[in-house]
Parts: structure tokens; C-alpha cells; sequence
């Protein structure tokens, strides 16, 4: 009733009781009425209307143009003064009277869909991976204020939903169902599976495990680990207080296992050489000292425990950091053999200044030994091949020496030796240069050494030809020379076992063992043999990561690793091509798989490959047990996945749906369960919930506050264009954003994230029209070759990153225009001539003005979207400005208005600026070019596609100057910044406007008055924040009209609450 | 009764079209309705017909159907009322032109009208796979033009007053819906039948106007499990049996074609290949969106953008020369459709026979935005049109010149009476 009284007052009466004055009729109509409604206003409607709200806009400009006296137009009979004071003081009376009673209306809102921008960026954050969805929606369209956010263009139809299920199913295949935990890989369906197994263990080992060196182009990680170690356990040594060596382990960043470890290692009372060294090192550490040079020592340490098996065997870590030997190291029983005398045959790796050097060496290794037995190396031959591929006749070393090296080493000259054989005693160093020419490719050299020994003698002697002092650049040529069968050997070879046990090369071996990786028994792990390719194709995956295991992971890293490799084995037959392999292996028949035998069938196999086959059987019954106990889990994961998508909690009859569905499809459709809880995935994301921003206010009543999940909803879409995060998610479940101050803690927040990028892109982009620049065509490519896709898309990140820049760094706003920076990589320097590093990625570039640049006028994406193809235009550059800067369009020209010609160079004699103005001659034209053009014209030192230029095409001089409509005059880029600087409110209500227009997703009404004018009061100086936090904390942000009939509620308090 | 029993029913009485149609099982081929639209007028002085038949003689604008005259009329003076008195001179004067309708110009409200070929599409659209095509080549353009939404300018087919039908621009997609099977989607009837009854629940919770927009969801759901349920039964949906089972071209490539010729002989290829193997009679093709920028650099002599520099011309006599290639160019496209049609034998006749065809723009001189009359080509013999004549209404008075009037009269032509449509009353006469 009182709604009623209310429209009726207005009818006859603006504020205040005021009647409206008849200035409209008299002096408007002529020329605004029904029967014809110039530039769109149309007063004897105007006039009809219940209230000034309904159009306000237009009533707006009507006030404006009798302010500034640019109506009635010159000739025509117009108001006095103090009636045309009069008219335009009752409008603005009337708004005023109307906002304060309505302030704070939330408006006629339209549900909203994601838009495809939306979409991608909330499937991703809901998945972690970024899949790209692009083509498969085309039906965003722009409305309300010039934003896809409208729900009244956001149409559905059921080919959209047919692409809506398509996309979801996909995003569904991208599931890893596994023994684990749901989650997302970047891969789909069954490779995709088999590929996050890989990522997540690899990942897994990186994090926690480290690798010394070995497989090709593989670089040694986490050794540091080691050292770490050594420190935590002198720490706790010397501790003073009650620290745990757990304590100490955490502070260092590592398991407590690991570092339990190696306490027990150094704490040892009988360690063998040479694990004893390293024991003897840590307990030499100064019981207090400077923390770094303890540190410095503990590396020491680490180097010692690494290295030495590296050295042992001269492989290449030690020479060249890990990269000279991409062989692994391996060190067993079987590779540890002491011999008395061996053959060596050793090719350096290529040709060289130095490829001739060599160094012979022999080093004892027993520590108790300090005799000096003699080695004899005997009949050193070299065989060469030529660069033209040649194999040369293999010839005695000491045919090509001179004779004075024959005299240095010694070649023949002790008893018993032939004259290619020469001898060392003790430990010795011996670099012999082969005379190489120039036509050798390669050689080897061929040597047998030999040692004799005295009957007590138990020198381990380690001889060693390589191409480096201490090693090789390629795996060098190795023996121990030794009496093998003694005990001292025996010894020491346990030693060194025990010293790679405790200390090993690497803590598991790659999930995908590499080339050169070895293969584990009882294969061939001969390098290149059939059996071993073989095995590589076949079987591809092998487990090896005891120590890891054992030694350094916490349980529940543990039990993550376990997940990623069932998962891994489980991604294809596994088992069963592992067995087929075994079988072969050991010539046996079966024409079952190893999944389809019993226990009886097993157990009647042939010792040596029933041990094999029950340890793969027990491993195929874990990873199977495994997938089966994770399936409950999965559903549940699915509930939560789609309260997140759905961006609130379920209620349970939604649960019960997804939970159906799910039985549906197993029982109904027979389907198996990754199929199931695929159909889960894919129905959240294609039910409404998911699809469409819903909001659920109390119906057929006033205006209600959004419940807390829906002012989440809204917030994070408005920022991020995305989902709730975990955070925001938290607020609204603790009801926090009941609280305004609350609200402005995560609007702060939220615009210093990364992800307010997205907002620069969608709120920006649409604005000020370079939404999906990198995919603009409005350049002539024939034309302009030089803007290649390279140009455009760093244009387009250059757009984004500016005002990314403004929003996340809190910049004035006044910087929007007048920033003298800008962000450019090296195409888009050198398309604006500026200079900047060759490969430079987009970043920020100081003192822009340099080169022209800087502000959202000068942005290239900007000046190229407002240019036709082979052209500027002034026109669409001032309209531009009027339009999407300053929000004060000029009416649509008249239809017969007619063009400038396409083409800078078909003008002749007349330039654009001789053509419009001869256009604005014409006085119908005049009244808007007036206000166009100047802007326009400023402009036009930037060519079409955003170059400075001093002259056109046909080499006359740009002339960028010209008066505007109310004689200000404008030279240039800089006067017209100028000018733009001095229109703070006008722009600041227009940005306030969109701003509020994008949040809501509709269009200004008379209501949102009052906020405006606190919008606009915050000033150039303020922040985009300060902009945003009015808006998130208004009313019309938080509450959502009951029913939507079009009049209005009356709010008792004026909307200020 | 039991919800999901409910809506059961309801698609049942919502395919009723067709079953009453089986009943009237014919060997007839069908009528089929095709449009091929192009922006931002043509330039009058070239655009002219004169004689009839074999002895027609035509303008420069429309040499392409020189060698055609026996299969289409000219026709001259039509126009969309709405059209020519609003003040918006592009948008509000094009995605009404097969509605006649008003277009809502309060950026608050997206209004237009129901389209004839959506008219069609609802009434008879269910006689076929696929109800009908809704093609183009430019993507919806996203931003304003003076206030207000470019989805206007991007769409000719309106699915209802708010909303336009979907087009589809992607060739690839257009082929998967011709050839796509809907048989063994038994498990996304699933999905979507748990979805139908948590959506149900939402309408109570949500405000009138959002109702509105769940309906459109709901919709969509109820149409595709209605294409799910029909593609399981084996029976032909109406007595023609078409005379190409499987598609005689190859699957396009998924992205969208690099080259504009390409781009529309494809999405023309597949028209005529919705046509041939009977999966819709019904399907509208925009060659540009309004105000398009299309680049016609790709023919010979010509540089620049359709709308800013070759519409609008200054009447430079080497752009106005360029602005004749691209109305040329735009004719060539409708009178590749036109001959292909011709080539295909259905039984005695040719399909073109069997079809209406229009080639059209909403305005008639385009640099001058002049929407009181429109250039429209008529081809074919569909429904018993009578191709070959000159057809001049620009004298018959605004009565009997009205678009709407050709709609009814084509509406009549495919069985869907209306008595009134748009700005008319009134049947077109002598087509």
C-alpha cells in the first residue's frame, strides 16, 4: 500500500512534493516524443513514467544537457534561465529523494552461469590441472554493463548442455582412481593414470630421497641430506637440554629415520674400513664451534661417503661432478673382485689436444699394509682407428714411443720382463703421453697387469688407466690387484659392502629404470643384451627403493609412495608380463596368467622360479587388495569434490543422489568403478549447482542477506572469477563474512593473490576492450606482417599484466592513465622500438615515456583494437575514450551518416584529419565530431598497430592537435592525458559504475546512486581495493531481492545499513 | 503420479508431431527450409533483376545466379516494420529480420522475437533428428555496440523471445551432430535423469525470474534424453527414406578453418548433407555478424573490413568496387547451396526442388543502414514455389510488402499455419 502511494506521489510530484515543471512539454518534445525521439530520449515517455528511477539515466543527461546549455540547440526556443535552473534542479531532487529511499536496492538480478572463462578457471582450481577447454563453448555473450557476467545473456540450450556434458566427462577422465586418494592428473584415462603414478613417486623421491649420479643426463639430488645428518647427529651429541634427535632431525628438515640412521652408523664401535673413516671423521667434530665450519666439516664428511665408492671405482663423479659417467654404479658381491693379475683395455673418449695423456696409477687400499709389491704391466699394445674408419694393425705400445719416454718408464729393463712390458713399485703415479697423429679418431690401449706378492703380503692394490690425474673422462680401466682368496680381501669386500649399505649412491632406484639402469635378477643385465631391452619394453617399471624406504621416509609418506606405485603396476598388466618374462627366463610352458593361478599351481612350480612367482603373486594381491580398499574412499572423495564445485556444503538427499548414481551405473549398467565414480564427476559438474551461480533468498518477501556460502560464491567470482578457495570456504562455514570487516580481510586478500590476474583479464579486459586481444583479427596481415601472433599476444600480456600491476600492488588509480611504466618482453620492445635484454619475458619497464608508452591510452593492445585494418581511427580512438573511459558516449550518428574511406593510402590529397574535418563542417556531424575527433586526433602518432610514427604513409607529418568542443585545446598524447586528468569524477563514476555492474551482474539503477557517490568520493589517489571493498561490503552485494517483480521495495533505513 | 513418470509422459506427448505424422507415411520428399544470411546490405546500383525465367537478366551484385534464373525470384521492396522505424540503424534492424519483432533497446533487457525458422523448428522440428541447424561463421561478439548487447548482432535465429537459439560455428561439431549416434548413451540418460530430479527441488527455492532460467536447463536435459530415447527405436521417423544413409564427405578438421572461403563451403557442404540424409529440415546460416569486421582481404583487389571500410565506403569508386566484390562474394556462397541442391536426385526430382531457400540481408543500401527495404533472393520449388520472377512489392503498398507475409506463406508451406506472424496478417503474393 505505502509502495503504491509512493508511485502515485511521483507521478505528479518529484521530491519534496515538488510538481514537475512543465519545461519538458514546452520546449523538449519537439524534438524527443513519441513521434520521434532524437539521440534516443525520448521526453513525452520520460514524462509518462511512474518514477524518474525507471530511466534514470536518461534523465541524467537530459539535467546535463540543460546545465550545460547543449539543449534546445542553438535556434531553438528555449527555457530561461531560472526555469531551465528550475528543471534541472527537480530531476536531480527527484533521483536524490528516490535513492535515499531506495539506496541499497539489489536489484532485478538474473541467476548467473559461468561464463567459459569462468568455467575453465574454477575446473581448474577445483582440479589443480589446467586442461585446456577452450574451443568447446563459443556462447559467451556480453551484456548488462558490457560484461559476460549477465545472466540474461547467459543462454542454455541443449547443444550447450550436450558440450557442458561433453567437457565435464572429459575433466571426469582426468580422474585418478586409484589406491589412493581422488585426484586429478594433467594426462587422461589409463596413460594418464600411469603417468601421475610416475609424477607422484618421482616426485616423491625427489623430495625425500637423493641420488648421487648415474642414468643418462640424470644429475645427482639431495646429497646435502647426508651432511645434514652428520650435523643433526653432532647436535645432539653435544645437546644441552632435553632436544630429542627427532627435534634435531626437524630442524634440519629431515625423517627421523634417516637421521636415527646415521646416529646408530657413527655410533658404532667395529665399523670396517671404509665406513670407519667417516665414523672417525664425524667424532673428530670439535665438540663446540662456529655453526657454518661445523656444517662445512659434516659436508666433508658427506663428500667422503659418497665419493669413495665413486673413487674406488674411478667413475667419472669424482673427475667431472657426476656428468662423466652416466653408468650407474653398481657395487656388489659380484662387481667387488680381487684378482692377481688382469687384463686392461681403456679408450680416452675423443680426440683432444690431450687425447695421447694417460695416467697409470696404483693406490693401496689395505690400510694395515705398508709393504711396496711390485706391478708388472705387460705387452701395452695400442690399436687406432683413423678418421676416415680405418682399424689400424694393433702395435706394442713401446714401437711408437720415443725413446726417451721407452728410457723414462722403463720398458724391458727389469728381470723378467719382454720389451713391451714395464713394472711400477708400490704405490705409483705414471702418465704416459701416446704419441697420437693427427689422422687417429681413437685408440685403445690393452695392458695385463699383474702384482707379486711375498706369501704375508695382503696389499689390495687399486690400478687404474684413465685419461684424467684422478680418474676419467670416461669410465676408467679398473683392478684389484690382490691375493683373492685371502681373508684381508674378504674383508675389505664386506667393508665396502657395508659402506654402500649405510651410505648408498642413490636411496631407491628411478621408478623407470633408464637405459643404462640396471635390471634386477635373474636377468641378463648385460648393457645392450636382448634380454635386458627386452625387459626395459616389456616390463618398463621395477621397485627399488628399500633404503628409502626403510631408512628415511615417515609413514605417511610411506603409505603415499605404496599408493603411487600400485597405481603404477596396476596401470597395466604388470604381473602378468613380468611373469611371462620370468617364465621364459626359465623355459617353462604356462598358458595361464599369473593372476588367473592358485596357490596349488603356484607352489607346483620349479624351485628357482616359484620364488619369483610368489613374490609377484604377493605383490599383484597387495596392489589388487589396495584398489579395493580405496573405493569407499573415492565416493566420499566425489561428495567433497562436489561441495566444493557446488561451493557449499550437501544436503543429504544430494549426497543420497551421487550415491545412487553411483550404484546405477555399477548395478543398472553393469560399469566397473572407476566408471562410476567417473558418471559421479561428471553429473556435479554438469548439474546446476555447478553450472550456475544459484541463490536461494527467502521468496515473496523484501530483500534478503545472502546466506554465507553465497556471498563466498559471489566475492570469489567477483575477484577471482573462480571458486571459493579453502579459506574463503572456512569464513563462510565459521560465519565470518556476516562480519563487513571480515569481508574487507579477504577482499584484501584475494586482490594481492596471483590468481586477482584473472581479474585484470575478465573485469579490464571487457571494459576497456581488450577481452581475448590474442585472439584479435582486426589487423590487415598483409599489410602489417610485423604484427605476427608473438606481437598480439604480448600486447594482450601487456594489457593484463598493467592492470594486474594496479590491482595487486595497490596503485593509485590515477595511474591507470598516467603510469610511466609498462610491461613488455623483448617482441613487443622492439615492435614499440624500445629497448630491453634479447629473450626477455614480460616484466615490468620503467620511465616508459622513453619510448612513448606507459598508461592504459598507450597500451598497444588498446590503440590496435581501435583501429580499423589498414588504418587508424581517430573516431573509434575518441569514441573509445568518451565511451569506455569517461562513460559519456555521443548518440549513434544518423544512418545516412556514411564513412571515411578504409585506406590510409587511397586519401590522396586529404589526410583523415582534412576528411573529418570536412565531415565536421556539416553541422549535424559537428555537434558529436566536436567532442570525438580531438580525442581522436591525439592519438594519432600511434599508428594501427601501436607504433609511434612522426609522419603517415605518404610522408606528411602527423599533426595530433586540435580544439575541443568547449575550446580546451588538445596538442597531443600529453595535453590530452592532461585533460583526462582533469575529468577524475566523470571517470571515477564510470569505473564505479562497471565495477558495480560486473559484481552484480546487471545493469546501474537510480537506487545504486548513493553508493556511487561514495564510489566516486574515494578519489584518483585511492585504490582499486578501496573501489572494490565498497562494493563487496554495499548492500547490493550481500542481499538479493525476494521476489523480482520490477517496482522496488522502500527500505525503512534507506539502504545504509 | 511418480515425478520421473511424469516427465516420461510428457516426452511422449511432446513427440506426438511425429507420430501422427507416421501415420501420413508418405514417398514424397519433404519440404526443406534454408537461409543464408549476409551483413551490412548490398550496394544498391548492382543490385537488379529484370525478365523472367531462362531470359532473366541480373545486376552486377548477383552475377552468381546468372547461370540460376529458372531457380529463384527476386524479390524487391520487403521489410520488417520494427525495423525501419527504430533508432538503433544496425542493431536494432537485424536479429529481428526473421521475427519482424521489436528489439528491446533498455540494456536491462534482451528482447527480440521467436524467429520463423525457430517457429518451424519447434512445430515440426521433432520430425527429424535433429529439429534444426542454426550455423555461422563468426563467433558472438563480446561487447557493446552504443549501450547494447552485440549477442543481437550475432544471432538471426532466436529460440524464444530472451533467447537465441545456439549457433554452432565449428564445423568439426556440426558434422558430429549430423553423423553422432545417439544409441549407447544409456549411461548419460543416467546422469542426466538423476540430474532432472535434483533439479526439480531447486524450482521451488529459487526466485520467479531464475525459475526462468532453470526451465531453459531443464529443457535442455528433457531434449537430449528425447534424442537418447528416440535414437533407440529403430523405425525411420517419417515414411521418406533419404537418398544418403552415411555422409559422403569427410569429417572437417576440429578446429576452425584458417580461410573464410573454406569455412563457409564447409559449413554450406554440411547444410546440403543435413538436407540429403534427412537428419533436419530446417537450418539458417549468418555468413558474418552484423557490423562484422570480416577481413575480405582473401579475394582479389579487395583490402580492408566488411563493415567500417568497404560498407562504408565515402563512395570512393575503388571501395564501392570492393563493397560489390563482397556482395558478390556473399551471392557466390548462396548460389553454391542453390546449384548444389540441384545436382541431388531424390527420386525424379532434384532436392532443390524439394526446398526454399533464401539468400538475404537486412538491409537494403548498407553504407546508408537502410532498412526499409530488403535484398532477398528466393530459390527452389519447395511447397510449390514458383521460382523464375521478378517480384517488384515496393509499389503494392506497406500492407502487402511486409517479410512476415513471405514467412507465413513459407510457414504454410512446411504444415505450420499461423494466423497471424510479426508485423503481418497476410499471405505473400505470386511467389
Amino acid at each position: 500500500m505505502t509502495r503504491l502511494v509512493v508511485m502515485l506521489g511521483l507521478v505528479a510530484a518529484g521530491a519534496n512534493g515538488t510538481e514537475r515543471p512543465d519545461t519538458f512539454s514546452q520546449y523538449c518534445y519537439g524534438c524527443h516524443s513519441d513521434a520521434i525521439a532524437n539521440a534516443g530520449i525520448n521526453l513525452e515517455r520520460l514524462t509518462s513514467e511512474s518514477s524518474v528511477a525507471d530511466s534514470f539515466k536518461h534523465w541524467q543527461r537530459v539535467a546535463a544537457a540543460l546545465e550545460q546549455h547543449s539543449m534546445p540547440p542553438p535556434g531553438a526556443p528555449a527555457p530561461a534561465e531560472g526555469e531551465r535552473r528550475e528543471a534541472a534542479r527537480w530531476i536531480h531532487e527527484s533521483l536524490a529523494d528516490y535513492a535515499a529511499k531506495h539506496g541499497g536496492d539489489p536489484g532485478r538480478v538474473t541467476v548467473r552461469r559461468l561464463t567459459s572463462a569462468e568455467y575453465a578457471y574454477t575446473i581448474r582450481d577445483l582440479t589443480g590441472v589446467d586442461l585446456d577447454l577452450g574451443h568447446h563453448f563459443a556462447g559467451d555473450a556480453v551484456g548488462g554493463e558490457g560484461f559476460s557476467s549477465f545472466g540474461d545473456v547467459q543462454f542454455m540450450a541443449d547443444a550447450n548442455l550436450e558440450s557442458y556434458l561433453e567437457v565435464a566427462k572429459l575433466v571426469a577422465e582426468h580422474a585418478v582412481i586409484g589406491s589412493g586418494p581422488l585426484q586429478f592428473g594433467i594426462h587422461p584415462r589409463q596413460s594418464g593414470y600411469e603417468l601421475s603414478a610416475i609424477h607422484r613417486i618421482h616426485d616423491l623421491y625427489r623430495q625425500h630421497g637423493f641420488r648421487a649420479t648415474a642414468a643418462e643426463g640424470a644429475r645427482p639430488f639431495g646429497l646435502d641430506k647426508y651432511g645434514a645428518a652428520f650435523y643433526a647427529a653432532w647436535a645432539y651429541r653435544h645437546r644441552d637440554g632435553d632436544a630429542t634427535l627427532g627435534d634435531f632431525a626437524r630442524q634440519e628438515g629431515l625423517s627421523q629415520a634417516f637421521v636415527k640412521h646415521v646416529w646408530s652408523v657413527v655410533n658404532r664401535e667395529d665399523a670396517p674400513y671404509p665406513v670407519s673413516e667417516a665414523i672417525a671423521m664425524w667424532r673428530a667434530l670439535p665438540a663446540t664451534g662456529d655453526e657454518q665450519a661445523i656444517r662445512a666439516k659434516c659436508t666433508g664428511i658427506q663428500n667422503f661417503v659418497v665419493d669413495w665408492p665413486r673413487w674406488l671405482f674411478a667413475v667419472g663423479a669424482m673427475a667431472q661432478g657426476g656428468a662423466g659417467d652416466e653408468g650407474a654404479l653398481i657395487i656388489t658381491d659380484e662387481t667387488i673382485v680381487g684378482r692377481s693379475h688382469a687384463p686392461l683395455k681403456f679408450s680416452p673418449r675423443d680426440r683432444g689436444d690431450g687425447l695421447g695423456d694417460l695416467y697409470l696409477s696404483v693406490t693401496q687400499l689395505n690400510p694395515a699394509m705398508s709393504s711396496a709389491p711390485r706391478v708388472v704391466w705387460r705387452n701395452a699394445t695400442v690399436r687406432a682407428t683413423t678418421r676416415d674408419e680405418q682399424v689400424l694393425p694393433e702395435r706394442p705400445l713401446v714401437e711408437i714411443l720415443p725413446a726417451s719416454e721407452i728410457e723414462r718408464i722403463g720398458f724391458g729393463r727389469t728381470d723378467g720382463l719382454g720389451p713391451g712390458d714395464f713394472a711400477t713399485v708400490g704405490e705409483a703415479r705414471l702418465k704416459v703421453n701416446v704419441p697420437a697423429p693427427e689422422e687417429w679418431e681413437q685408440f685403445t690401449l690393452r695392458v695385463e697387469v699383474e702384482v707379486d706378492l711375498a706369501p704375508d703380503d695382503d696389499s689390495i692394490l687399486r690400478v687404474v688407466i684413465g685419461d684424467l690425474e684422478n680418474g676419467s673422462r670416461t669410465r676408467a680401466a679398473t683392478a684389484l690387484l690382490t691375493r683373492p682368496e685371502g681373508r684381508p680381501f674378504a674383508r675389505f669386500k664386506s667393508g665396502v659392502l657395508e659402506h654402500v649399505a649405510n651410505f648408498p649412491q642413490a636411496s631407491h632406484g628411478e621408478p623407470t629404470p633408464a637405459d643404462r639402469d640396471p635390471i634386477p635378477a635373474p636377468f641378463d643385465n648385460t648393457y645392450d643384451e636382448p634380454e635386458r631391452d627386452l625387459f626395459h619394453f616389456r616390463i618398463k617399471y621395477y621397485r627399488q627403493d628399500d633404503f628409502l624406504v626403510d631408512k628415511m621416509l615417515e609413514d605417511e609418506t610411506k603409505v603415499r609412495l605404496d599408493q603411487a606405485w600400485y597405481d603404477l603396476l596396476d596401470s597395466f598388466d604388470y604381473h602378468d608380463e613380468f611373469f611371462v618374462f620370468t617364465a621364459n627366463k626359465f623355459g617353462l610352458s604356462l598358458d595361464k596368467k599369473l593372476s588367473e593361478l592358485d596357490a596349488g599351481e603356484i607352489a607346483a612350480l620349479p624351485d628357482e622360479p616359484r620364488g619369483y612367482a610368489e613374490a609377484l603373486r604377493r605383490e599383484f594381491d597387495d596392489v589388487q587388495v589396495a584398489q579395493l580398499a580405496a573405493q569407499p574412499g573415492h565416493i566420499n572423495d566425489v561428495l567433497a569434490f562436489a561441495a566444493r564445485a557446488w561451493r557449499r556444503p550437501l544436503a543429504p538427499g544430494e549426497a543420497d543422489l551421487l550415491r545412487r548414481l553411483y550404484n546405477v551405473a555399477r548395478e543398472d549398467r553393469s560399469l566397473d568403478h572407476r566408471s562410476a565414480i567417473r558418471a559421479m564427476l561428471t553429473k556435479v559438474l554438469v548439474a546446476p549447482e555447478f553450472l550456475y551461480r544459484l541463490e536461494r533468498p527467502e521468496l515473496d518477501s523484501g530483500p534478503s542477506q545472502l546466506s554465507s556460502w553465497e556471498l563466498a560464491s559471489r566475492l570469489s567470482y567477483f575477484l577471482w572469477a573462480s571458486a571459493p578457495d579453502e579459506e574463503l570456504l572456512h569464513a563462510a562455514a565459521s560465519g565470518a563474512l556476516e562480519d563487513k570487516s571480515e569481508i574487507a580481510k579477504h577482499v584484501r586478500r584475494m586482490l594481492s593473490d596471483p590468481k586477482a590476474r584473472r581479474f585484470a583479464t575478465e573485469f579490464f579486459g571487457q571494459w576497456l576492450g581488450f577481452y581475448r586481444f590474442d585472439q584479435h583479427t582486426g589487423v590487415d596481415a598483409k599489410r602489417f606482417p610485423e604484427f605476427s601472433q608473438a606481437v598480439k599476444s604480448a600486447m594482450y600480456d601487456e594489457a593484463v599484466s598493467f592492470f594486474e600491476h594496479i590491482v595487486r600492488e595497490r596503485r593509485p588509480l590515477r595511474e591507470v592513465f598516467s603510469a610511466d611504466y609498462t610491461f613488455l618482453n623483448d617482441a613487443l620492445a622492439r615492435h614499440y622500438g624500445a629497448e630491453v635484454e634479447a629473450g626477455r619475458e614480460t616484466g615490468l619497464v620503467e620511465t616508459a615515456d622513453r619510448f612513448k608508452r606507459g598508461g592504459v591510452m598507450r597500451l598497444g593492445a588498446i590503440l590496435t583494437a581501435t583501429s580499423a585494418p589498414l588504418r587508424t581511427s581517430p573516431v573509434k580512438r575518441g569514441d573509445w575514450i568518451l565511451r569506455r573511459v569517461l562513460g559519456t558516449p555521443t548518440p549513434p550518428p544518423p544512418p545516412d551518416a556514411g564513412s571515411l574511406p578504409g585506406d590510409e593510402k587511397s586519401f590522396g590529397a586529404m589526410t583523415v584529419r582534412e576528411q573529418l574535418e570536412a565531415h565536421r563542417a556539416n553541422t549535424a556531424c559537428a555537434s558529436c565530431h566536436s567532442r570525438i575527433d580531438p580525442l581522436g586526433f591525439a592519438l594519432e602518432h600511434y599508428d594501427a598497430v601501436g607504433r609511434w610514427r612522426e609522419t603517415y604513409d605518404n610522408g606528411k607529418p602527423v599533426d595530433a592537435a586540435s580544439v575541443m568542443a568547449g575550446g580546451t585545446p588538445i596538442t597531443g598524447v600529453e595535453s590530452m592525458l592532461d585533460y583526462i586528468g582533469s575529468q577524475e569524477r566523470q571517470i571515477l563514476l564510470n569505473l564505479s559504475e562497471k565495477l558495480l555492474g560486473y559484481a552484480l551482474g546487471r545493469t546501474i539503477i537510480a537506487s545504486d546512486l548513493p553508493l556511487l557517490d561514495r564510489m566516486v568520493a574515494a578519489g584518483f589517489d585511492a585504490t582499486f581495493e578501496e573501489l572494490a571493498l565498497q562494493v563487496a561490503t554495499s548492500r547490493q552485494f550481500r542481499y538479493r531481492r525476494g521476489r523480482d517483480d520490477a517496482t522496488p521495495i522502500e527500505l525503512a533505513d534507506g539502504g545504509t545499513r | 503420479m511418480h515425478r520421473r513418470q511424469f516427465l516420461r509422459n510428457s516426452g511422449i506427448a511432446l513427440a506426438m508431431p511425429w507420430l501422427e505424422s507416421l501415420r501420413a507415411a508418405t514417398t514424397e520428399p519433404p519440404t526443406r527450409f534454408g537461409l543464408v544470411y549476409f551483413s551490412n546490405g548490398v550496394e544498391p546500383a548492382h543490385w537488379w533483376a529484370k525478365g523472367s525465367g531462362a531470359s532473366m537478366e541480373v545486376g552486377p551484385g548477383l552475377a552468381a545466379m546468372q547461370p540460376l534464373t529458372e531457380h529463384f525470384s527476386f524479390l524487391r521492396g520487403l521489410y520488417n516494420q520494427k525495423a525501419a522505424e527504430t533508432s538503433s540503424p544496425h542493431l536494432g534492424a537485424m536479429p529481428n529480420l526473421l521475427s519482424g519483432a521489436e528489439v528491446s533497446l533498455d540494456p536491462a533487457v534482451i528482447r527480440v522475437g521467436k524467429t520463423m525458422d525457430q517457429v518451424l523448428s519447434g512445430r515440426i522440428g521433432g520430425r527429424t533428428e535433429i529439429p534444426s541447424l542454426v550455423l555461422g561463421i563468426e563467433p558472438n561478439e563480446l561487447r557493446l555496440e552504443d549501450g547494447v548487447s552485440m549477442i543481437y548482432g550475432s544471432a538471426i535465429s532466436w529460440a524464444s523471445e530472451v533467447r537465441p537459439a545456439t549457433k554452432e560455428i565449428y564445423p568439426a561439431r556440426v558434422f558430429d551432430r549430423l553423423v553422432g549416434n545417439d544409441q549407447g548413451r544409456e549411461l548419460d540418460r543416467s546422469i542426466l535423469d538423476t540430474l532432472l530430479d535434483q533439479a526439480h527441488s531447486l524450482r521451488s527455492q529459487v526466485s520467479h525470474s531464475d525459475r526462468a532460467k532453470l526451465e531453459e536447463y531443464l529443457e535442455s536435459i528433457r531434449d537430449i534424453e528425447r534424442r537418447i530415447d528416440l535414437a533407440t527405436k529403430q523405425d525411420r521417423l517419417e515414411g521418406w527414406r533419404p537418398s544418403l544413409a552415411e555422409p559422403n564427405m569427410e569429417r572437417p578438421a576440429s578446429e576452425l578453418p584458417q580461410e573464410i572461403p573454406e569455412h563457409m563451403r564447409l559449413m554450406l557442404d554440411l547444410i546440403v548433407l543435413a538436407f540429403q540424409m534427412d537428419k533436419t529440415r530446417i537450418a539458417t546460416l549468418m555468413l558474418n555478424n552484423d557490423l562484422s569486421q570480416m577481413n575480405f582481404g582473401f579475394l582479389d583487389g579487395v583490402e580492408g573490413a566488411l563493415h567500417l571500410d568497404l560498407t562504408h565506403n565515402g563512395r570512393d569508386p575503388e571501395l564501392e568496387a570492393m563493397y560489390l566484390r563482397t556482395n558478390q562474394f556473399h551471392v557466390e556462397q548462396f548460389a553454391y547451396l542453390v546449384r548444389r541442391l540441384s545436382e541431388i536426385d531424390e527420386g525424379g526430382k532434384s532436392l532443390l526442388d524439394s526446398s526454399m531457400l533464401i539468400g538475404c540481408s537486412n538491409l537494403f543500401d548498407g553504407d546508408q543502414h537502410q532498412a526499409d527495404e530488403m535484398p532477398f533472393l528466393l530459390a527452389g520449388r519447395g511447397g510449390g514455389l514458383r521460382p523464375g520472377q521478378v517480384l517488384d512489392y515496393l509499389s503494392d503498398g506497406d500492407d502487402n510488402r511486409r517479410a512476415c507475409s513471405l514467412y507465413l506463406s513459407l510457414m504454410d508451406r512446411m504444415g505450420v499455419r499461423l494466423d497471424r506472424f510479426g508485423d503481418s496478417r497476410r499471405r505473400l503474393d505470386r511467389i
